[in-house]
């Protein structure tokens, strides 16, 4: 069953174009992740289908609605840019936030106590925002997207502003919301977070789709032409010609290779005549580098 | 389901009311009007035909003018038989503070010269026009063949005394307590509804600078994030006035006490004293003089009527912006319109039941202030203030309706400041 339906959105801005014709599906109960470099149209995407505006052209159908109005408060919205009131009481304010999804305020009362202490927040309740750290706000606008209980989770850049204590912490919440059932579309441009927490990835680049698909299809895909290799002295390793090194130090070297031109079998066998390998993997390229692939050809 | 707009109505009242500052505010700012009402009122009574300066008399008739000078106020005026000269060096020396010369030319022409080391203050001016003007006139009307008693009640002001006819009968009128009302009454709904609406402008602008509109958006339909909050801060201002009625209210019953304690009965000794009570606009048994109650009532109906169609307008203009100093120029030519009435009160006091004063207390961006300054003044026809009402009714409806549009829009908006024109623009595309 499919929570989301996107079919062929657009929002133009005076004459730019920051979403021109974006279609992808998610799946209920999955960890949908839109992928992006800066500019690409990430956060518009989402802001439409949060219904912070309305597509110029396109087609959302939302938890089985054609708007995001219509089920406002099945969605959980955490924007790009944080923001609460900055007077008010942590707890009020998860309250009053609750209670605009239609929860009603004993129930969002207890909803937002169980989480401050659930978080080793309890303290927090009634300082103001404007006492706590930027880190700290940032937990609480977290609580606030999903303090209603909703089926879909939209949440632009979740993690950015979390020290990595707390992206732990929060990534398990929710693989927990995943479990209950919820289904999460999040935006990221880091790699790494989406290869680990996400199922589906659509990646878009000045505002069209690239690439999408699951993870696995999308890797599966690719060919092995990625090699990670661990050594102990790597002062005499083979002259690499026609790869791009990915990351190189003393004992441990990445690349990608070309395979028209580049021998694997070749450069394990002078590899081993030089060095002491440790541990040699070919795999498909990660994701960051598929990305990157992916957003430099659709650049040229 | 509870409805979304209540929730943000309920916050917005509830940030305000529960601030420290609501409360410091709402307390000082009745201190604050008394202040400037009453105590420069009160000041300029007591202390007009003041002065502490010692004038000293030179009479060169021969008729005693001097000498009635200072019976009339000897702790202003003193006789001098030094000659000019001599006086001259007291006033260089600082021995004496001023002077004054009289001669027979003086009394024909009604002029006299005062010598002083330079200027010394209105009051000074005002004592020596009022004690010698009375003495002249009198010593003319003396010489006249006029008999004193005769000459007092000529020299006396008359004193005018309004009744009002109304169905129960004859009844006391304070026209000038009134007017001074309707004027009060005026400026201060004037400014309540900018510190309201400038309340809605500064809370818009916060959600949108902070990023919680996003938030809001995603929650609730644009149109009743804005009602929301100009509803809530709307029964702020509500909640405040009803707190100063009932004060006012207390006020008002123990008046006469509390005038009392700030200004004495005069002694009447002196014709100073006398002068002084026909400029103390409250005698000593002064009460506040009934206010009907539909004054009140309709005090706070064209105050929700100003409010809502200022908020509304200021709500559209902050979304806009996305701070706040940004929103001024945007806001000045609204002010501006909205500023004209305070300008017109007198004339609605003046004649409240003239033609231009009844339009012009018609036109809805004018209403509020002038039918309150009007109301107060005079019995305004219940036809024209239903009118009013109608007036404003379909003005407010056309401003919020307006004002929803350009809101949607501009919330979303960041960068570029936009002008009026360029608002304007978006409502062809909203």
């Amino acid at each position: 069953m499919k929570a989301l339906e996107i079919n062929g959105i657009t929002k133009v801005f005076r004459d730019k174009k920051a979403v021109d014709g974006i279609s992808f599906q998610v799946e209920k109960g999955k960890i949908f992740g839109i992928l992006g470099p800066n500019g690409a149209g990430k956060t518009t995407t989402l802001r439409m289908i949060a219904g912070v505006f309305h597509p110029d052209d396109g087609e959302i159908i939302i938890l089985g609605e054609n708007s995001p109005e219509k089920v406002q408060n099945k969605i959980g919205y955490l924007p790009e840019e944080r923001g609460l009131y900055k007077k008010m009481k942590i707890i009020d304010q998860l309250i009053f936030f609750a209670e605009l999804k239609g929860v009603s305020n004993s129930i969002a009362k207890e909803r937002a106590l169980y989480w401050l202490s659930a978080l080793d927040a309890k303290e927090w309740a009634n300082k103001k925002v404007q006492e706590l750290s930027k880190g700290m706000q940032q937990k609480v606008q977290f609580l606030a997207t999903f303090l209603h209980e909703p089926e879909l989770l939209i949440l632009d850049e979740p993690f950015s502003g979390f020290d990595p204590i707390n992206v732990e912490v929060f990534k398990q919440v929710l693989l927990d919301l995943k479990s209950q059932g919820k289904t999460i579309l999040l935006s990221t441009h880091i790699m790494e977070q989406a290869e680990q927490l996400c199922d589906d990835v659509c990646l878009i680049n000045n505002g069209k789709v690239v690439l999408s698909g699951s993870i696995t299809e999308i890797k599966s895909s690719r060919q092995m032409d990625t090699v990670l290799c661990e050594f102990t002295d790597g002062k005499q390793l083979p002259q690499l010609e026609g790869v791009k090194i990915l990351n190189k130090t003393q004992n441990r070297i990445e690349f990608r290779f070309d395979p028209s031109s580049f021998n694997f079998r070749e450069f394990v066998k002078k590899l081993a005549e030089n060095v002491d390998i440790k541990k040699i993997e070919l795999s498909a390229p990660s994701l960051r580098e598929i990305f990157i692939d992916e957003v430099t050809k659709g650049g040229k | 389901m509870k409805s979304k707009f209540f929730t943000i109505a309920k916050r917005d009242y509830l940030a305000i009311v529960k601030s420290k500052s609501f409360i410091i505010a709402t307390i000082l700012i009745p201190i604050f009007w008394f202040a400037i009402i009453v105590v420069p009122g009160v000041l300029t009574a007591i202390f007009f035909q003041q002065t502490e300066m010692k004038i000293a008399i030179v009479d060169k008739t021969n008729k005693g003018i001097g000498k009635e000078i200072v019976a009339s106020d000897p702790t202003a005026f003193f006789i001098e038989f030094s000659s000019e000269n001599q006086l001259n060096k007291k006033i260089l020396d600082g021995e004496l503070e001023a002077y004054l010369v009289i001669d027979d030319e003086s009394l024909k022409n009604n002029h006299v010269i005062v010598y002083t080391k330079g200027g010394g203050g209105i009051g000074f001016l005002a004592k020596i026009d009022k004690v010698v003007g009375k003495t002249f006139r009198k010593k003319l009307l003396f010489e006249k063949g006029l008999d004193t008693a005769l000459i007092k009640q000529i020299e006396s002001d008359v004193k005018v005394e309004t009744r009002k006819v109304t169905q129960e009968g004859i009844k006391k009128d304070y026209s000038e307590f009134y007017s001074f009302f309707g004027y009060f009454a005026g400026i201060i709904l004037f400014m309540l509804i900018f510190l309201y609406g400038g309340f809605v402008m500064r809370g818009v602008v916060e959600e949108k600078a902070n990023r919680i509109v996003e938030i809001l958006l995603s929650s609730v339909k644009p149109f009743d994030i804005m009602l929301g909050k100009v509803v809530g801060l709307g029964s702020v201002g509500l909640t405040q006035i009803l707190i100063w009625l009932v004060l006012f209210a207390i006020i008002s019953l123990f008046s006469g006490q509390i005038i009392s304690l700030f200004i004495t009965p005069q002694p009447s000794q002196s014709s100073i004293s006398t002068g002084l009570a026909q400029q103390n606009p409250f005698p000593a048994n002064f009460k506040i003089p009934p206010i009907p109650l539909e004054f009140f009532v309709f005090f706070i109906v064209y105050f929700l009527f100003g409010y809502f169609l200022i908020a509304s307008i200021y709500a559209a203009l902050g979304s806009a912006v996305d701070q706040e100093q940004d929103a001024q120029t945007l806001i000045a030519p609204i002010n501006f319109i909205f500023l004209i009435p305070v300008f017109l009160i007198s004339l609605m006091i003046a004649n409240p039941n003239g033609t231009i004063p009844t339009l012009l207390s018609l036109f809805p961006p004018f209403t509020p202030v002038l039918m309150v300054a009007r109301m107060s003044s005079t019995s305004v026809p219940l036809w024209q203030l239903l009118l009013s009402v109608v007036l404003m009714l379909l003005f407010i409806w056309l401003s919020v309706h307006i004002s929803a549009k350009i809101y949607r829009i501009g919330i979303l908006i960041y960068g570029k400041k936009p002008t009026l024109k360029e608002i304007f623009r978006w409502l062809r595309q909203a």
